[in-house]
C-alpha cells in the first residue's frame, strides 16, 4: 500500500513541475527543466503525456529487474561504501558544467553555490556547527524542499510578476495525449537508458530518485542529437528524468528492505511502516520472506498501471490549470508554496529559506544562472564531503587506497570521460571535418 | 499568544490557546483533548516509529486522540524549546533519547534535566561491541589488546552523539586508541562493518539480530550492567572491570510542573498500552523484550 503510494507520488510531483514550474517533489525537479518550457509553448498535454508514459515504462522495467534479480542487486547495494559513494558523487559533479544549455562557467558557479549551501549545518565528521548562526533549525542543514520550491516556483512567480504589463497570451491547450509515434521513436532509447540508470541509482543506499532523475536528465542530454536545445522544452528532457526517477522507486526498495537504509524520505516512512508490522529489514528478509517482497513489488506494479490511467485522464483536468488567468493562478501558487515549505518540518524557518531561495533564484535567473546546477550542488554537496572524510579515515588518510576499490575506479573513469569527451571528440572532429566539408562541397 | 505566533506554530497555536483555557478546569476530566507526543526527528526513524506505536497503544487506553508531532532539528533542541513553550498541562508529551541529554549538557537547550519528569520508558537497547564474524578479535580482550598496540577503526553515528561518546568512553577506560568513523545511520555503519571498512562498531541488537544469528557479526561485549536475555553468553563490560554502560533509551517525559494526578494517568495509560499485543509485537520485531518497559521509579 505504502509502496504503491510511493510510485504514484513520484509522478504526481511532475504534474505541477510541468504546469507551473513547481516540482511537487524533489525527484520532479529535473522534469521542470524542459517540462515547463513546453507548457509555456502550449504543449503541456504533450509533456504530461510523455511524463506519464516514460514514468510507467521506467517503473515497470525496474520492477521486472527487481523481480528477477533482487538478491543479486542487494549484494551490489551492499558493496557500496564511502569510497564508492565518493566516486559516484565525483561522477555526478563532473556533469555540472554541462547540465544546462547555458554558459558552462555560470553552471560551475551555480554548482559551487549549491555546494556552499550544502555545507550549512553540523559537520558529520567534526561535530562543528557551520553557518548556523545559532538557529537550531539549521543544525541539520538547510532542508532541500524549501530550496526547491523557492528556486523554481517562487522565482518563476517573481518573473511572472515582472511581465505583468505584457499582453497575456492565453496558453492554447491541447488535450493530453499519448506520445505520437514520432515522439515515441525519438525517446525510446532515452527511456531505456534512463530506466537502467534509475534502477541502478535506486539500489544504492541513501541515494534514490532525485539523483536518478538528475543523472537521467544529463545522460538524455549527452546522447541526444538536440542536446544543446535542452532546457528550452525538449521532449527527451522529460522522458529522461521521468523514466529514471520512477525506475529508482523500484530500485530503492532493495536497500530499504535489504539493508534497512532507506533510499529517500518516502522509503524511510515505508521502513517505519514495515517495522510497525514487526517486519525487520535486513539481508535475510529476501531469504526468509520472499512472498512479502513479491507482494510489495506486485503493489508497485499495480500502482504503475493505475497511475498511467489516472495520469492520462486526470492530467487532462490538471492541465486546465494553465487556463486560469495568471492574476488568480500565481497568488494561489504562492500560498500553496508557503504551505508546502512549512509542512515538511512544520517549521517557519523553512518558509524563510524558501523565500530567500526564491529571491536568489529570481536574480540568478536574470543573470543567466540556471537552477539545475545549484540543485545538483545541493544534492551532492554533503555526500561528496562526508564520503571523502569517511573514506580518508577508513584508508588511514592514504588517498592512493581508492585504487583498491574497483567500483570506485570505474566511476572515476566515467567522471574523467564525462569531463574530457567533449574536448577529445572536438579534436577528432577537427580531423574529420575537412573531408566531410569536401564531400559536401562536391554535392 | 504573540510568543506562540513567533515560534512559528500558526496552526497549532490556535489549538493550544483553546487547550490552555480548557485545561485549567481541573484534572477530573483529563484527558479531554488530544495529546501530542513531540519527536525530535523526521518521520520514519526508530524514535518516530516507536512513538507512533506508543501513541496508538496509549490512545486505546485513554479514549482520546494521541498523535505524533515532529519538531526536527538541533539534536532535540527545537523539540525542547517547543515543549517549553507549551503549558504544563499534560497534553504535551516529549519523546526523550540520550541525544536530548547531550544537547542539554552542552547548554544548547532551553530545557534542563530538572525541568522534566519521566513518565515511561519504551525501549532500552544496550550498545553491543561488535566485530565481523571472521574477525581475528575473538574476545573483547583481543580487541582491547589490539587497540593498545595500534588503532581500531570504530563506526558510529555523528560526532557528539551517543555512539561517539560510548566508543570514546570505552576507549579511554580501556586505554585503547580508536579512530572514529561517523555515518548517517546505524544501518550504514552496520553495512560498513560487514564490508570490513571498519574494525568494530557499537550496535544495538535491534539492528543486528539476524547477522549475529547467521554468524556475520560477533558480539564481544554488552555496554550494560547486566547480560542481555537475548545474548546470555556475551559478557558485559562491567564484568571486565570497565564501568561503561550505554543504551539507546527511548522514553516519554512531561514538564515537571505538570499536575501529579495527570502524570499518573499518562504513565498508567502508557504502561498499559505497551503491554498490548501491538506494542509487544513491535518490540519483538526489533529484537527487544518486555524488560524495555519501565515506569517512573
Amino acid at each position: 500500500m505504502l509502496a504503491a503510494l510511493y510510485c504514484a507520488g513520484t509522478f504526481g510531483g511532475s504534474i505541477t513541475a510541468i504546469l507551473i514550474n513547481a516540482p511537487g517533489a524533489p525527484p520532479a525537479a529535473a522534469t521542470a527543466f524542459d517540462g515547463y518550457p513546453m507548457a509555456q509553448r502550449g504543449e503541456a498535454g504533450r509533456a504530461l503525456g510523455m511524463a506519464a508514459v516514460a514514468s510507467v515504462i521506467g517503473g515497470m522495467l525496474s520492477l521486472i529487474v527487481m523481480v528477477l534479480a533482487a538478491p543479486a542487486l542487494a549484494r551490489i547495494s551492499h558493496s557500496f561504501g564511502p569510497p564508492e559513494y565518493f566516486a559516484l558523487a565525483v561522477f555526478g559533479l563532473s556533469m555540472l558544467a554541462s547540465i544546462s544549455g547555458k554558459s558552462p562557467v555560470k553552471n560551475l558557479i551555480g554548482g559551487a553555490f549549491g555546494l556552499l549551501i550544502a555545507t550549512v549545518g553540523v559537520d558529520l565528521t567534526t561535530g562543528v556547527e557551520r553557518f548556523t548562526f545559532g538557529v537550531p533549525e539549521l543544525y541539520e542543514g538547510i532542508s532541500f524542499i524549501p530550496i526547491l520550491i523557492g528556486l523554481f516556483a517562487i522565482a518563476e512567480l517573481l518573473s511572472q510578476a515582472n511581465v505583468r504589463d505584457k499582453v497575456l497570451e492565453r496558453i492554447s491547450l491541447n488535450a493530453i495525449k499519448l506520445p505520437s509515434a514520432t515522439d515515441f521513436k525519438r525517446v525510446w532509447p532515452t527511456i531505456l537508458r534512463s530506466s537502467g540508470i534509475g534502477t541502478f541509482i535506486g539500489i544504492l543506499p541513501a541515494e534514490g530518485s532525485t539523483m536518478a532523475a538528475m543523472i537521467g536528465y544529463n545522460e538524455a542530454r549527452r546522447w541526444s542529437k538536440n542536446g544543446d536545445k535542452f532546457g528550452t522544452g525538449e521532449i527527451e528532457g522529460i522522458a529522461g528524468p521521468e523514466a529514471a526517477n520512477n525506475a529508482a522507486t523500484g530500485g530503492s526498495m532493495v536497500p530499504t528492505l535489504a539493508l534497512g537504509i532507506p533510499g529517500s524520505a518516502t522509503a524511510a516512512v515505508i521502513l517505519g511502516g514495515l517495522q510497525i508490522h514487526g517486519i525487520r529489514p535486513g539481508a535475510y528478509l529476501f531469504e526468509n520472506q520472499p512472498d512479502l517482497l513479491y507482494s510489495i513489488f506486485a503493489a508497485m506494479f499495480l500502482a504503475n498501471v493505475v497511475f498511467l490511467v489516472f495520469g492520462l485522464v486526470g492530467a487532462r483536468l490538471f492541465s486546465r490549470i494553465s487556463l486560469i488567468p495568471r492574476t488568480f493562478l500565481w497568488p494561489t501558487v504562492f500560498a500553496l508554496c508557503v504551505v508546502g515549505a512549512y509542512g515538511v518540518n512544520q517549521s517557519m524557518v523553512d518558509v524563510m529559506i524558501m523565500l530567500i531561495a526564491g529571491f536568489a533564484g529570481f536574480w540568478l535567473k536574470r543573470y543567466g544562472f540556471g537552477a539545475a546546477p545549484i540543485i545538483m550542488g545541493v544534492v551532492l554537496g554533503s555526500l561528496v564531503e562526508n564520503s571523502l572524510a569517511q573514506s580518508m579515515i577508513i584508508f588511514d588518510h592514504d588517498a592512493w587506497r581508492f585504487l583498491d576499490r574497483p567500483i570506485a575506479i570505474g566511476f572515476f573513469l566515467l567522471a574523467a570521460f564525462s569531463l574530457f569527451y567533449q574536448p577529445v571528440f572536438g579534436w577528432l572532429r577537427r580531423f574529420r571535418r575537412p573531408r566531410s566539408a569536401a564531400s559536401k562541397g562536391a554535392k | 499568544m504573540r510568543h506562540w505566533m513567533k515560534s512559528g506554530l500558526l496552526m497549532t497555536s490556535l489549538a493550544t490557546a483553546a487547550l490552555a483555557f480548557s485545561a485549567t478546569s481541573g484534572a477530573d476530566d483529563f484527558p479531554s483533548e488530544p495529546i501530542e507526543i513531540v519527536v525530535h526527528t523526521s518521520p520514519g526513524g526508530g524514535t518516530d516509529t516507536t512513538a507512533r506505536i506508543v501513541a496508538l497503544a496509549t490512545q486505546a487506553q485513554l479514549g482520546t486522540n494521541v498523535y505524533v508531532q515532529n519538531k526536527k532539528g538541533g539534536g532535540g533542541s527545537v523539540a525542547m524549546s517547543y515543549v517549553k513553550s507549551k503549558p504544563a498541562d499534560g497534553y504535551t508529551v516529549m519523546a526523550i533519547t540520550p541525544t536530548h541529554l547531550f544537547t542539554m549538557l552542552r547548554g544548547n537547550s532551553q530545557l534542563d534535566i530538572d525541568d522534566i519528569q519521566g513518565l515511561a520508558r519504551a525501549t532500552d537497547d544496550p550498545i553491543i561491541v561488535m566485530v565481523r564474524g571472521d574477525s581475528r578479535y575473538k574476545s573483547i580482550h583481543d580487541l582491547i589488546e589490539a587497540g593498545r598496540a595500534g588503532v581500531i577503526k570504530w563506526g558510529g553515528t555523528q560526532i557528539g552523539g551517543v555512539d561517539h561518546i560510548a566508543a570514546m568512553s570505552f576507549a579511554k577506560a580501556a586505554g585503547m586508541k580508536v579512530s572514529f568513523v561517523p555515518f548517517d545511520s546505524g544501518a550504514e555503519f552496520a553495512a560498513a562493518l560487514s564490508r570490513g571498512d571498519i574494525d568494530a562498531a557499537g550496535l544495538n541488537i535491534s539492528e543486528t539480530r539476524d547477522q549475529i544469528a547467521a554468524g556475520d557479526f560477533r558480539p564481544l561485549a554488552v555496554m550494560a550492567d547486566d547480560r542481555m536475555k537475548a545474548l546470555p553468553d556475551v559478557p558485559t563490560l562491567s564484568e571486565k572491570g570497565l564501568d561503561i554502560s550505554f543504551s539507546t533509551v527511548r522514553g516519554y517525559v512531561v514538564l515537571k510542573s505538570t499536575p501529579k494526578a495527570r502524570q499518573e494517568i499518562l504513565e498508567k495509560a502508557m504502561l498499559k498500552g505497551m503491554e498490548s499485543d501491538r506494542y509487544q509485537n513491535y518490540l519483538k520485531g526489533i529484537g527487544l523484550d518486555e524488560t524495555s518497559i519501565e515506569g517512573r521509579r
